[in-house]
Order: structure tokens, then C-alpha cells, then sequence
């Protein structure tokens, strides 16, 4: 039984199986690998359903081993292609399961059943094992079978009302980047930490049961709380905060064309005092820097005209000399950054943010590392596998440890950027 | 407002009990980041200042009054603000004056008693403190230093300011939400703060995790900007891999998919007013269901909605066809019917909806109830998490400002009762 890291990296050793199709399981899998341990995915002979989703990588269209998608999910990972459903499957699957410390699923209850995937009995056999199940809704209650995705988890959740635009005849539209899945994953992930702690005491294993649906319904910020005590409800905006009442728009556009978003905050005088101090750099404080404006309710009163000349202020310029401007200044204000300007940020270059991994195709592309720095080592994405490529691996085999070694060794083999 | 019998602190249990946290956090992230591990035993004990009221205390979210999260009232009670009753629940509070040099003595003092320290200031605050990482090891040996902020305690923006709308713009996110064409609609809310949140949680506990094996502790720096590149997805290796640029005339998507080639696929107009249907169809077999569960009228025959295929490729007909359903029903209604027909699909909620009428997190427990001296009885999130043997101890609402002064400089620090309210009296607590 693990009781720590082994190594360097705190999952150092840790032994983890992960029969989880979807996201919300796989990017659990996905943090404990970056992080040192040996995450084995069972696989159905035609891969996992994330190697068939794209984009894919270009010229391997239809590639199962060239999805950016699997790749973005599952960095780092063996793969072992197992046929659960089948008798000589389940055996192997359960040696697995019983070498190991953590075993991920994703599935609804139904599914699990179905499929005769019975949690409880793997306790039962393996008292130290630690279960970790991400489904849809949780594993009892009302709507434990029913349907989930990226959309629907966020409409049902909550989330999804206060995102849209001032328009309301648009509905609310889905914010990018699969982020229902990456909510439930969260919870996933520190409800694992939780149950490690608790093993490394008790020495016992247990099930943890993560619903996505009450993640989601626990991560809309401000609006639970405008319903628990003034009983409001949030009214969508723009790229800023839904609100019980309609506030200004805080998008400005730049001389270049990207987007900068700015709260503009009248209350604070010094604030109010540097910002006309910055206007006047370009000689447009004009009469914003009368007296008269010393006063809040005046400001609030010319509440458009200000709005107005901030619209020219930052039409005259780029987006970047923007946001050092204010920055500079102690403005909190940030450019809508497309992801291919990311690559360029020098904050995010000056901390090696970006590290190039293998590609199981051909060559090697930047990803992004770990979102957390630990004095005593980071982890970093390894090469995501190609399907069945670890096939023949065992935990308990006598060259197990060899194994391990020559694997983090493949994964390694970039090795520049992160310590 | 003295703490009455049932709100002393009470000894902890769970997985982290045995834990001491001096808690400089305030604000959203560090407040939720430090949540978590007052709720499963750790002693959290949140430093604050009452000459720099944390904004949770402030923002005006009260009960029987609708105002707007920045129009706070001038004279603000800070016992009263019901999102830091909802972040800092299961926490002790205490007061401290940074600027006298006795109130550094007795942080100093309680860093000693204390093996994590969790902060999420602007960088350069601590240091200026004198409590950098070596100074935290020198007064308590195998310490945990867990510092959260928006871009993390090196590089050029290090000194940044930024809270969630900043984070989700210079991270992707907002970039990558809205519909093609259009501005982004990025997200209503700081949605960074509580995935920042949920980062820091999981960076302290696994650095906690490994000094249980090996005694070392460590010090932790989390970038909410980096937690929040992390999560923009495929389109970043889209990017890297294939070169494209996101910024382009057919970008974003909005509510539509593209791989899986999904239709109908989008948010619906129900019935009454911003009332809304997200309808998620992926195959031909959820086609069929969902065909028949909505009546089967002619223009699902079409031949262009035949295949996936074509579905997809005939989406602007095909979602006013949707939205000439979906307009008649209640929302709530619709979401039974496709449910019960095997369809994804869900009634956009709003917090109504999840507190009063969710069976699911009704029967799950999602939400508690908690007293409070000044707010009264109010609603908490719980955690979304169902375990087998670990168990969530709740056992206070948040503290009032400076609730937790004698217990903690009394009984955790030893400090006779006469000098706890001479401190009191020279402002020092």
C-alpha cells in the first residue's frame, strides 16, 4: 500500500487504474500522472471514446492515437487495452484493480451495473483500495441514471444562466473548454487528497462519490448566495458578472482589435485620481480632471461621459501597452487573449510555463505544465500513449519497477524547460 | 458580540484534524481555497485586520436587501455580508494589526503553534512582513506555505493585480466563450475564483500528503492564471500542434459542437420569460428518441435531418424547428419528458430552481443550514463530494470579526486574560 511519494513527485508510486470514458474522470487521471503516478487506462479495443472526438492532429484525421482532445486529457498515461465486459477481460481487469491503490470510474450507477461493474465488491476484496467514482449525479438519488454533457451539466447546475450576453433574446451561451467536466474533476481530485490523508492513518480505503451535478450547483459564485439571503436572481451581462440590476459594460476595444476588460470602479478618489492621470498621458483627461470630479456623485452623474472617453482612450491604443499601462498603475485590467497569444506572453514564458512534450504521432508540442509549483519538485505532462501501447504491463510483475522506469524515461525524453 | 456556548471552537475530526492553519487568506480564492480544509478537521484560523475589512464581509449580499455585488453600504456591518458566512464557515477568526509590532509578535507566535500558513496577497505583502518561506521554517520547522495568487510569485506580472473577469481574460478563457462574430460572453462570474480555489485546496493537501511521509514541508505557489491555461482545452494543442489561431470569423462556437458532430445541440427558448432548454442530441439513436418524445411532427422527416450528418450541416433550420417545440413547454416539464426519453437534456436552472426544486440535490444533501449570531439561520453550499468513511465536520457558521481573540490568543497562545484586553484596548487585536 502507498503511504507517500516514492520519489520527487508527490504521486510518486501511486498506483491508479482508471476505467473512466469520460472527462470528468480521465482529467483526475490526467493531474495524478503530471504529479508522478502510474496511471494505467483500460481501454476497449477500438480506444477509449476520446480518441474518436477531435480535432485531431493534422494529416491523421481519423488516427485514434492523434486526437488533441485524448491528448489534452491524458498526458502521461499507459494505456491498456482490456475488454471489461468480457470474462477473460474482467480478470484481468481485476488483477489490475487489486494491485492498486485508486481505482477511477466515471459511469452513472446504471452504466456500472450494466456493465457488472459492482464498486462495494472491490472494497470488500481490497479493504485499502480507494474508489474514486465522478459520474454525472452521484451515484444515488433521483436522477443518478439520467443523461449529462459539457451543456447540459452547466444548464442544469446552474452556472450556465448567468453566462450569455446583455441581449436576452440570445440564451445563455456554454462557456469554452469542456469546464462542466473540469468542475467535477476538481472535487475529484481533492476529494482523492482527502482519502489518502484518511488511508495514511487508518490504513483503510473507501469509496468516494463525486457528483458532477452538485460540483457544478456548488461553483456559480455569487448566485446561491443572492438566493440564500436577499433571494434575488442574477441577470445575465456580457463578459462581466450577472447582477441583480444592469451595470456598464466593462469590454473596451483597442487599436489592435482585441478586447481589454475593465471594471470601471467610480468609488475609490485615488483610484478614480490615477486613472485620470493616466487618460492625460494621452491629453484626454479633459474636463475629467476638474474638481467637480473629486466629488463621487458627480462622477456618478457623468457616469456615460466617462465611459465615453475611455471608449477613445483605448481605441487609440494596442492592447498590450493597455494593459501595462494600467497594470503599471495598479489598474486591474486585462486583454481577451486569443490561446495562440499565450504562447507569446513573456510572464508565462519567464515561467517556462509551456513545456514541449513528445507526440505519440511525430515530433514535439508545447503543452501547458503543472498549475501548481512545489518547492521540492513539479511534475510535468509525460507523452499521452498510444492505444494498447502498454498492454503487457503488470504492477506486480518482478520487473515492475523496471517498467515504471522505462516508461517515465519515455515520458521524459524532452526532458528541457521544468525542474 | 461575544461568542456564546455553542459557538466555542470544539475539538476537530476528519482527515486533517490535528492541523493548525494561520490563515492570511481573504477574498474569494483564498477564502474557498482554505474552506475545504476547515471543513474536514483542520483548525483554520483567519487572521484579518479590522482596519482592511475583507470585502466578503462587505460586499452587500443580505438577507431582505437587493443590492447590486459592488454597491456597498458606506457604514457596512462585517458581521453581516452572507458570502463570507458561506466562505469561512467551520474557520475561527481573529484580528491582528500588522503595522504594530506586537501584533507581528503574536502572528509570529502563532505561526510557531501553527504547520501551514496560507496567504493569497499581492506578492510582496509577506515579505514585507519578514515572513518569507525561510522565516516561516525557522518559526515552525516542516512548515507548509501555501501562497495563491493571480500570476503566480515569479515572473515580469508578478505584481499583477487581478481577480476572476482578469483571470479568465489573460488565461483564454473568456476568449474562447461566445458566439462567432460577436464579442465573447466569457463568463457571468468568477469562475477562476473557485477553480483557483479548488487548485490551492488540492496544492496544500498534497504537499500535507508528502510531509506525513517524509517530515519536509514545502512552499507552494499557485498561479490562478496558469490553473486557468491549464483548462482551456484542445484548442490550446490546436495551437501548438496544428498551428491554427483561434482568432477567426467562425470562432467560437457558441452553444454548438463540432466533434462530435452533435445536433440538435444548442439552448432552447421555453416557455415564460429568459426561460431556457439545453437539448444535447449526439446520435441517431438519441435523434429517435428524442423524435418521438416530442410528438414525431412532420418537419422531423425531413430528409436533410436524417443523417447526423445532415442534422449537423442544417443547424439554423433545424434549431428554429427545435425552438417551435421548445417554446411551448415549461422548462422543467421538457427536461422530465427528454430525460425520461433518454435524451441529455436539462432545464437551465437558476438558484431557484437548485434550492427549492432539485430532487437530486434535495436528496443528496447538497446544501445545509447553519445559525449565525447577526445573519441568522442561512444556506451553505456543502461539498459535492459523498464519502464512504470520511465524514464533512461542520460545526460553526463564520466568525464574527475577532470572534475567536481569547481562545486563540488565550488558550492556543497562552496569554493571560488581562493582556488579551489590554491588546484589545491598544487596538492591537
Amino acid at each position: 500500500m502507498w503511504t507517500g511519494p516514492t520519489g520527487e513527485l508527490t504521486y510518486s508510486g501511486l498506483r491508479v487504474v482508471e476505467l473512466a470514458d469520460e472527462l470528468r474522470g480521465e482529467i483526475v487521471g490526467k493531474l495524478l500522472a503530471d504529479e508522478g503516478a502510474d496511471v494505467v487506462k483500460v481501454e476497449p479495443s477500438g480506444g477509449s471514446i476520446g480518441r474518436h472526438i477531435g480535432p485531431h492532429a493534422e494529416g491523421f484525421e481519423h488516427d485514434p492515437n492523434a486526437s488533441l482532445y485524448f491528448w489534452t486529457y491524458n498526458t502521461g498515461k499507459r494505456s491498456v487495452v482490456i475488454e471489461v465486459d468480457e470474462t477473460s477481460g474482467r480478470q484481468r481487469f481485476d488483477e489490475l484493480v487489486a494491485a492498486a491503490d485508486v481505482l477511477i470510474t466515471s459511469d452513472g450507477p446504471g452504466r456500472l451495473g450494466e456493465r457488472g461493474i459492482d464498486l462495494d465488491a472491490y472494497l470488500v476484496r481490497h479493504p485499502a483500495l480507494i474508489v474514486l467514482s465522478v459520474s454525472p449525479y452521484g451515484l444515488t438519488g433521483p436522477w443518478a441514471d439520467r443523461r449529462t454533457s459539457e451543456l447540459v451539466g452547466l444548464a442544469a447546475g446552474g452556472p450556465l444562466l448567468s453566462c450569455g450576453y446583455d441581449d436576452h433574446t440570445i440564451p445563455p451561451i456554454l462557456p469554452g473548454g469542456n469546464q462542466a467536466s473540469q468542475i467535477a474533476a476538481s472535487f475529484g481530485h481533492t476529494g482523492l487528497l482527502l482519502a489518502l490523508l484518511e488511508r495514511q492513518s487508518s490504513g483503510l480505503g473507501q469509496m468516494i462519490d463525486v457528483s458532477m451535478h452538485e460540483a457544478i450547483a456548488v461553483s456559480g459564485e455569487l448566485a446561491n448566495p443572492y438566493w440564500f439571503y436577499p433571494r434575488v436572481h442574477l441577470h445575465r451581462q456580457t463578459c462581466r458578472h450577472a447582477q441583480p440590476s444592469p451595470t456598464q459594460p466593462a469590454l473596451f476595444e483597442c487599436a489592435d482589435g482585441v478586447d481589454v476588460y475593465f471594471a470601471l470602479i467610480l468609488s475609490d478618489t485615488k483610484t478614480w485620481q490615477t486613472l485620470v492621470e493616466w487618460l492625460d498621458t494621452l491629453g484626454l483627461a479633459l474636463d475629467l480632471a476638474d474638481e467637480a470630479y473629486l466629488s463621487l456623485a458627480h462622477r456618478q452623474q457623468n457616469f456615460a461621459h466617462i465611459q465615453d472617453i475611455m471608449e477613445s482612450f483605448f481605441l487609440m491604443q494596442e492592447s498590450a501597452d493597455v494593459y501595462r499601462g494600467a497594470q503599471d498603475r495598479g489598474l486591474p485590467l486585462g486583454p481577451i487573449l486569443a490561446p495562440e497569444q499565450l504562447l507569446d506572453d513573456p510572464h508565462l514564458q519567464a515561467r517556462e510555463f509551456f513545456v514541449p512534450v513528445e507526440l505519440p504521432t511525430q515530433g514535439e508540442a508545447l503543452f501547458p505544465s503543472s498549475p501548481y509549483r512545489f518547492s521540492y519538485g513539479n511534475g510535468r505532462p509525460g507523452r499521452p500513449p498510444k492505444l494498447g501501447e502498454d498492454n503487457g504491463f503488470d504492477f506486480n510483475d518482478s520487473s515492475a519497477e523496471s517498467q515504471v522506469a522505462a516508461h517515465d524515461a519515455a515520458h521524459a525524453s524532452t526532458g528541457v524547460g521544468l525542474v | 458580540m461575544t461568542a456564546t456556548a455553542d459557538r466555542r471552537p470544539v475539538p476537530r475530526v476528519g482527515p486533517l484534524a490535528g492541523i493548525r492553519v494561520a490563515d492570511f487568506c481573504w477574498m474569494g480564492v483564498g477564502s474557498v481555497a482554505t474552506r475545504m480544509l476547515g471543513d474536514f478537521g483542520a483548525e483554520v484560523i483567519k487572521i484579518e485586520n479590522r482596519r482592511r475589512i475583507d470585502r466578503p464581509r462587505l460586499l452587500p449580499i443580505y438577507k431582505g436587501e437587493a443590492r447590486n455585488y459592488g454597491e456597498e453600504l458606506a457604514d457596512a456591518d462585517p458581521d453581516r455580508g452572507g458570502l463570507h458566512n458561506n466562505y469561512s464557515r467551520n474557520k475561527l477568526g481573529i484580528t491582528v494589526d500588522m503595522k504594530t509590532a506586537r501584533g507581528r509578535e503574536l502572528v509570529d507566535q502563532l505561526i510557531s503553534a501553527s504547520s501551514v500558513v496560507t496567504e493569497n496577497f499581492a506578492p510582496g505583502v509577506m515579505e514585507r512582513w519578514g515572513l518569507t518561506y525561510a522565516r516561516l521554517e525557522e518559526l515552525a520547522p516542516g512548515v507548509i506555505y501555501g501562497r495563491m495568487s493571480g500570476f503566480g510569485h515569479s515572473g515580469p506580472h508578478a505584481h499583477y493585480k487581478s481577480y476572476g473577469p482578469i483571470v479568465q481574460a489573460v488565461s483564454g478563457l473568456s476568449f474562447i466563450s461566445g458566439l462567432p462574430g460577436q464579442r465573447p460572453s466569457g463568463w457571468g462570474l468568477s469562475y477562476m475564483d473557485n477553480q483557483a480555489a479548488y487548485y490551492n485546496s488540492a496544492a496544500l493537501m498534497m504537499a500535507i500528503l508528502r510531509r506525513n511521509k517524509t517530515g519536509l514541508g514545502a512552499e507552494v505557489d499557485v498561479s490562478a492564471v496558469e490553473v486557468g491555461v491549464g483548462m482551456i482545452g484542445p484548442d490550446l494543442l490546436d495551437v501548438t500542434v496544428n498551428k491554427n489561431h483561434m482568432r477567426r470569423p467562425d470562432y467560437p462556437r457558441g452553444n454548438r459542437l463540432e466533434s462530435p458532430t452533435a445536433a440538435p445541440h444548442g439552448v432552447y427558448p421555453a416557455a415564460g420569460e429568459d426561460s431556457w432548454l439545453a437539448i444535447a442530441v449526439f446520435d441517431d439513436r438519441d435523434w429517435g428518441r428524442f423524435v418521438t418524445a416530442i410528438g414525431s411532427p412532420g418537419w422531423t422527416n425531413e430528409p436533410r435531418f436524417s443523417t447526423a450528418e445532415g442534422r449537423h450541416q442544417h443547424q439554423d433550420a433545424l434549431d428554429a424547428h427545435v425552438s417551435s417545440w421548445t417554446r411551448q413547454q415549461a422548462r422543467r416539464d421538457a427536461m422530465e419528458l427528454l430525460q425520461n426519453a433518454g435524451i441529455a437534456a436539462a432545464a437551465v436552472q437558476n438558484a431557484e430552481d437548485l434550492n427549492e426544486k432539485d430532487p437530486q440535490l434535495a436528496a443528496r444533501g447538497t446544501f445545509f443550514e447553519l445559525d449565525h449570531p447577526v445573519i441568522g439561520k442561512a444556506r451553505f453550499e456543502g461539498t459535492p463530494i459523498t464519502f464512504s468513511r470520511t465524514t464533512q465536520h461542520t460545526w460553526r457558521s463564520a466568525p464574527l470579526l475577532g470572534e475567536d481573540n481569547h481562545y486563540v490568543f488565550g488558550t492556543i497562545l497562552g496569554l493571560p486574560e488581562d493582556e488579551i484586553t489590554e491588546l484589545e484596548n491598544e487596538g492591537v487585536i
